[in-house]
């Protein structure tokens, strides 16, 4: 079976946690994310004759107190930058979080945009966050609450992962 | 004098033109040929070098002794700076020894298994069952934790970088599916305590090599690559340390390429499954029960226990036995057994129902071999009828009556011989009371009753005895069937009785100068014509007497009538009878 390691990066509170709680099989409880700064959960997908698992990274979110832990990125195929459309601040943190994961790894880089059932007080499309989007091989808008979204973005990762393995375009 | 001076003057000086001209040949300290020398010293100690350590080495040993500290320190500075190149050319090397070992560990760890097996089916594997059920484990979990000083449960292989699983292999085969899970936390523990306790300034993380609880071990034992991790429980030694850097290092050594190009795929890691197995190891612990002292106390009263279990066992065999003897008295004729008890072997009571004539309960108990003194007897009397208890009262009666022939047929008894008229009485009272009726089960058909001799004596008795039998022969009817004058058998058996008496009536007429009759009255039922009923009861009357005459009566004094109809209410409808009775004639 090919396993991957996938990392959910972002700010606190942003939804990473929920945004795979539902969608994920998983035996550690919450309790790690705030020890030792990442839980571990799998989820397993079908892509035609293809079967990958997806070993999930949920890391601890990143503020003024966490540093961002970059030893957990090590092996990573893919990340995740979770943001939050009901704050601006979650999105310029999740810009930076990139900005240091960049610094140790140029796997494939998503962005969630979480909470899309909630109003959104900006919004990625706009001029002034338009450049932003580059920055990202895909870009998701989400819901963790309504699970919209969720199981299309890995499945899409999924397709992805798979693509660039077959040809043989490895990113590290 | 002048002569000595200038030679010693001459001696000093050739010595220092001698040093001189070795100046100028040699140059300043040698410095000319030493020079020359230098330029090809390389060759000239390439040439021998080999030679000379192998001379030096053979005549002192200086050589290694002298080499061992150059051959540590560039070790030491290979493994320090070139790590990557020593680690790689020394694990095919590894490789094979680890090979070597495995089929000595399989065989161990199978006698192991074998010994295990066995302490099941002991004493000692009940009491395991016991207390593993008293603390609430399994027995598997117990056994392995008393058996085994240690037995790893789990193997993990593990990407180091990704934390990716690549193989496991467990114990029984459990099914791990959350393995992977397992494995990357265990990366990402890994890797937290790496930086969080890593002394920066070496630049060498530092690397988990074991995680403990009381009575759980999770070895780690990292390679360049990967790192395999062993689940023990119990004291892990330094022997599964060993075998799991043995493993790491074949699996280096094996899976070199797949390693370096691993994007996800651990399919090609399926392989290691024997290698991952030997890392399986166990030992049992042997010595802890061997030392301590047999407890003898436990085992006096587990050994009493069963004693007197066996003791009880043994009795209650023994009195379900012998219950099974005494019951065989039920099916002795005449006995019956209304309740046994047999509380111990020394107190037994046997409420029984025996007829007189039935064997004696004290006899067949000692012929049975039965003791009899602790035996409390509580016997009563019926009467049986069963055949057997009949024919020896009948006997026993009999003995009394020596003249009298038994014959025994389909159960019933016959009498024959010949009886004097009161003892025949007598005799059909008895056995009328040992449960003998006369037509049922006693047939006295070939039984001659006759007047005792010494009745003749007495006058009032004789005549008392004609009276007797005056009214046994006026108790005999016929009864005829419908319209029918026919004398069947059983009305010949009355017949013979009349002749009978008749017989007898005549010997004591004789004496008491009596001169009797007998009158035959034939009587019919109501229905019908008159004339025809007097005719019929007429026909009756008249067959009655001539079998009587056939038997020996004398013609002249039957007096046969006719009697017709009875016209009394009560018995018309049933009067087809012939009655007799005894009228005193006149002489003439």
């Amino acid at each position: 079976m090919i396993q991957k390691k996938i990392c959910l990066l972002g700010a606190s509170s942003v939804g990473k946690t929920s945004l795979v709680k539902q969608y994920v099989e998983g035996i550690f409880s919450e309790k790690y994310l705030t020890t030792i700064g990442v839980k571990v959960d799998k989820k397993t997908i079908s892509i035609e004759n293809d079967e990958i698992q997806f070993m999930l990274w949920d890391m601890e979110g990143n503020d003024s107190y966490n540093v961002f832990q970059e030893k957990y990125l090590r092996g990573a195929s893919a990340y995740i930058v979770i943001v939050d459309q009901t704050r601006t601040s979650s999105l310029t943190e999740g810009i930076d979080i990139h900005t240091l994961a960049r610094q140790v790894t140029n796997c494939p880089a998503l962005l969630a945009i979480n909470k899309s059932d909630l109003p959104a007080t900006w919004h990625i499309d706009n001029s002034e966050n338009e450049h932003y989007k580059k920055l990202f091989d895909l870009q998701f808008s989400t819901s963790a609450k309504t699970g919209f979204n969720v199981e299309e973005m890995f499945l899409t990762l999924a397709k992805l992962l798979l693509r660039s393995e077959k040809n043989d375009i490895t990113t590290n | 004098m002048p002569e000595n001076a200038a030679t010693e003057h001459t001696e000093s000086e050739s010595d220092q033109e001698l040093a001189t001209l070795r100046t100028l040949i040699l140059g300043q300290d040698h410095s000319i040929i030493t020079q020359s020398i230098r330029k090809d010293a390389k060759s000239i100690v390439a040439d021998v070098i080999t030679e000379a350590l192998r001379d030096r080495q053979k005549k002192d040993h200086s050589v290694d002794k002298v080499l061992q500290p150059f051959v540590e320190d560039s070790v030491k500075n290979s493994v320090a700076h070139n790590s990557e190149q020593m680690v790689s050319s020394l694990y095919p090397l590894v490789g094979s020894l680890v090979r070597k070992s495995v089929a000595a560990f399989l065989s161990d760890f199978m006698e192991k298994t074998n010994q295990l097996l066995e302490n099941s089916l002991t004493i000692k594997g009940l009491k395991w069952r016991l207390k593993a059920r008293r603390s609430g484990v399994s027995y598997a979990q117990y056994a392995a934790s008393q058996t085994f000083a240690y037995r790893v449960e789990h193997v993990f292989l593990i990407h180091r970088e990704t934390g990716l699983l690549l193989n496991t292999i467990a114990l029984d085969d459990v099914d791990n599916s959350d393995a992977d899970i397992v494995s990357a936390m265990l990366t990402a523990i890994n890797d937290f305590v790496g930086d969080s306790f890593s002394p920066s300034h070496e630049g060498q993380k530092e690397q988990l090599q074991s995680v403990s609880t009381d009575n759980f071990n999770l070895l780690i034992k990292p390679g360049p690559r990967a790192l395999v991790v062993a689940a023990v429980i119990g004291n892990p030694p330094q022997r599964i340390k060993d075998q799991l850097q043995l493993t790491i290092e074949s699996i280096h050594s094996l899976y070199h390429d797949e390693l370096n190009d691993f994007t996800g795929d651990n399919q090609p890691f399926s392989t290691s499954d024997s290698l991952l197995r030997d890392c399986l190891l166990s030992e049992q612990k042997n010595t802890i029960n061997a030392k301590k002292r047999p407890p003898w106390f436990a085992w006096t009263i587990v050994l009493l226990v069963v004693i007197y279990a066996g003791y009880q066992s043994l009795n209650w065999i023994k009195s379900k036995k012998l219950h099974e003897k005494i019951m065989q008295l039920d099916t002795q004729p005449g006995l019956i057994i209304k309740q046994l008890n047999i509380d111990t072997l020394d107190e037994i009571t046997l409420d029984i129902l025996r007829d007189p004539d039935a064997i004696n309960i004290t006899d067949w108990l000692s012929i049975n071999g039965i003791n009899t003194e602790q035996l409390n007897l509580i016997e009563r009397n019926f009467h049986s009828f069963e055949p057997q208890i009949l024919q020896l009262r009948a006997q026993r009666i009999m003995k009394k009556h020596p003249n009298i022939n038994l014959v025994w047929q389909n159960d019933k008894l016959s009498l024959i011989g010949t009886i004097d008229i009161i003892e025949a009485d007598q005799l059909f009272t008895t056995l009328a009371i040992a449960g003998f009726t006369q037509g049922q089960n006693l047939l006295t058909d070939e039984l001659q009753q006759k007047t005792p001799a010494f009745l003749s004596t007495s006058k009032h008795i004789k005549q008392a005895l004609f009276d007797d039998l005056m009214g046994r022969i006026a108790s005999i009817q016929l009864n005829f069937s419908v319209a029918s004058e026919e004398i069947t058998p059983k009305m010949q058996q009355s017949l013979i009785h009349i002749s009978q008496y008749v017989e007898q009536l005549e010997q004591l007429a004789e004496v008491l100068n009596i001169n009797f009759g007998l009158l035959i009255m034939g009587s019919s039922d109501s229905t019908g014509n008159k004339v025809t009923n007097d005719i019929l009861s007429m026909k009756r009357a008249n067959n009655a007497a001539d079998i009587l005459k056939n038997k020996g009566l004398n013609k002249n004094k039957m007096y046969v009538l006719g009697l017709g109809q009875i016209n009394i209410t009560d018995v018309s409808n049933t009067a087809r009878t012939v009655m007799f009775n005894i009228i005193y004639v006149s002489d003439e």
